[in-house]
């Protein structure tokens, strides 16, 4: 029979990762303790493209890289909108998918959030005056936090997450 | 659709055997030029006026009758369609001009045949399939109509503009529209019927982060009968965008077409408009050029690495490759202060010159790069759960690669494919890429090592000069 011992004293599986970003690190356990508080310790992500260059999903995507890893600060993304308490939204929004992000958004859960991510889910960015797009994301959903950046950094988004969360808790 | 269920039996393809022997390099001595007026003469017995463009690209203007009769044997002759586009009131001519431009195997040139129409004109879809979404494209925004096309569905404009609407005609000028509310019409779907088959819709919007798209898969139980994919929920109206503005101001707008394909873009605008204006860039330029073009390629590799991986069930062999990743766009960010190295490439050259001492800094770290690189290759070949799942997986028929003329980007991408599967059937690639075919046993990747060898290699020119 196997000593159950030995799991807790073997060596760890995990590689040695020789990496370390302090400011990632307090932002993220400031992040964790607010999530706990406000969103009972799971803050569910929907993330939706309405018409972005595709950086700033690529951006999205990076903070469940290693380097980020943001799922240990309770933050996850979800593949349903019906799992989602935040809407990230990037992209300008197009014609073609002004139906299809307010389908998303009232699949939603009440209470939700919406973040704009990036310059043109601000306000457009440089697609604006285009026929093809709306403009920002405001003009068709409530938008709670606006992130601007072309694209902005993954810090910058979870920051931008972090306003959110104390936003909510007002 | 009625007429798009035999659409595959319709289709004028040349003889299987022609196309094989038009794979051949041909006899090098022919000069293109004298092929192409050979070829016109013996079909049509008129001589072409053959212009030559600033980047080995040929103009043939064609008059109607001589364009119809030319297109099947162009076909025959192994001449592969690459692009397709429309130009209104070009050099001042009444209507539009067609630009139909073909490569064609043994020859360094490509071909542009010139077609004028005016609000009607004839498809080539049934002897060149890939002709088809350009069509549906020169439709939507020019609403020239091709009379005789097997798909005459909308393609970019969606449910929601009006019908009747072109943004590219001219006539319109930039600025919002009165979207269609409630549309009555959907998007006729390839329809699958017979017993047992059912459809299933996924997207625009969905589970991963990812861009929209629309996938309609028609499915008998387990196995995929068809899969009909519908795009363009990003369309923003780009070309519309950069129309009337001046070269330097579309810079930028380049940039915005694809935020992984920064570089690539910009560069392709800004070396079009340098070849057109006769502008030469200084030699540190174009090196540095290439040095962020192959970083962007690196990072896009390990992407695509990771997200074959992924697409798999198998995440935890992602990791390595995006921490690699990671560290490329870090490495962007010294270079050029930016992740996605934006705001730096322009018409003329550079933006920011890098320093040598930060290029030095980069050829450090690739050198730690290319061993974390191999490790984990060396895991993913290990893995019999992961090379299992993928030898089965998105194998490309020879069939599909005839009548779809699909292009696989070469000979980089080749080995990364390998691993999919995609390339089980290499012999149905090329001729020429024959011999780099390999069993998954065998499978590296010389092309991203020889990659990386070059890149090697240019840096260390700049810490000798």
């Amino acid at each position: 029979m196997v000593n159950p011992l030995t799991y807790v004293f073997r060596r760890k599986v995990t590689e040695k990762f020789d990496f370390s970003d302090a400011e990632l690190e307090a932002l993220g356990s400031e992040l964790k303790a607010e999530v706990n508080q406000v969103f009972g310790s799971s803050l569910a992500i929907r993330e939706l493209d309405s018409g972005s260059d595709n950086s700033t999903e690529i951006e999205i995507s990076n903070l469940g890289t290693p380097y980020y890893d943001v799922e240990r600060f309770g933050i996850s993304f979800v593949a349903s909108p019906r799992h989602a308490d935040v809407l990230l939204v990037t992209g300008a929004v197009t014609l073609n998918m002004a139906e299809a992000v307010i389908k998303t958004y009232e699949a939603m859960p009440s209470p939700k959030f919406v973040i704009a991510v990036g310059n043109d889910a601000c306000d457009g960015g440089i697609y604006k005056g285009s026929y093809a797009v709306l403009g920002g994301v405001d003009k068709i959903l409530p938008v709670d936090i606006k992130i601007p950046g072309n694209p902005p950094t993954p810090k910058e988004i979870l920051r931008g997450i972090f306003a959110l969360v104390k936003k909510a808790s007002k | 659709m009625n007429s798009n269920q035999n659409i595959k039996s319709s289709l004028t393809l040349a003889d299987p055997k022609l196309i094989d022997d038009c794979q051949l390099p041909m006899n090098p001595a022919i000069p293109a030029t004298q092929y192409i007026t050979n070829l016109l003469n013996d079909v049509s017995g008129k001589q072409p006026l053959i212009g030559k463009g600033k980047n080995n690209e040929l103009y043939i203007p064609l008059g109607e009758e001589e364009f119809l009769k030319i297109m099947p044997v162009l076909s025959q002759k192994g001449f592969v369609l690459i692009s397709l586009f429309c130009v209104q009131s070009f050099e001042g001519s009444s209507g539009f001009t067609l630009f139909y431009f073909f490569r064609r195997s043994g020859f360094t040139e490509v071909f542009a045949f010139i077609r004028h129409a005016k609000a009607k004109t004839t498809s080539i879809a049934t002897i060149f399939p890939s002709a088809c979404w350009y069509e549906r494209e020169i439709r939507d925004g020019f609403g020239v109509e091709f009379t005789d096309a097997f798909d005459k569905r909308r393609l970019f404009l969606h449910e929601a503009y009006p019908e009747g609407f072109h943004p590219l005609l001219k006539s319109f000028k930039n600025g919002k529209i009165q979207a269609v509310e409630n549309p009555r019409e959907a998007y006729p779907f390839k329809q699958v019927d017979g017993e047992g088959v059912y459809q299933i819709p996924v997207g625009p919007v969905h589970a991963g982060i990812i861009e929209p798209g629309h996938f309609r898969f028609s499915v008998i139980g387990e196995p995929i009968f068809n899969l009909e994919i519908r795009l363009f929920y990003k369309h923003r109206g780009i070309e519309k965008l950069a129309e009337g503005k001046t070269p330097s101001a579309c810079v930028p707008i380049a940039e915005a077409i694809s935020g992984d394909e920064t570089v690539a873009n910009t560069v392709a605008f800004c070396t079009a408009v340098e070849k057109i204006a006769g502008i030469e860039i200084p030699a540190r330029a174009n090196h540095l050029r290439t040095i962020l073009l192959e970083m962007e390629r690196i990072y896009s590799h390990m992407g695509d690495l990771s997200g074959m991986i992924t697409d798999i069930g198998f995440p935890r062999m992602t990791t390595p490759f995006l921490i690699l990743r990671e560290n490329i766009f870090r490495q962007n960010e010294l270079l050029t202060g930016s992740r996605f190295m934006k705001d730096n490439i322009d018409i003329g050259g550079i933006k920011k010159d890098i320093s040598g001492e930060t290029l030095s800094k980069l050829s450090l770290y690739l050198e730690t790069f290319a061993p974390k690189f191999e490790s984990a290759v060396a895991d993913v070949r290990a893995s019999s759960s992961l090379i299992d799942r993928f030898s089965t997986t998105g194998v490309l028929k020879r069939d599909s690669l005839l009548h779809l003329i699909l292009q696989v980007p070469l000979p980089e991408r080749l080995e990364l494919l390998m691993i999919s599967g995609l390339t089980t059937h290499t012999e149905s690639i090329e001729p020429s890429l024959r011999k780099e075919r390999s069993g998954l046993q065998e499978m590296s990747f010389p092309a991203l090592k020889l990659r990386l060898q070059k890149f090697r290699t240019q840096l260390s020119l700049y810490e000798n000069s």
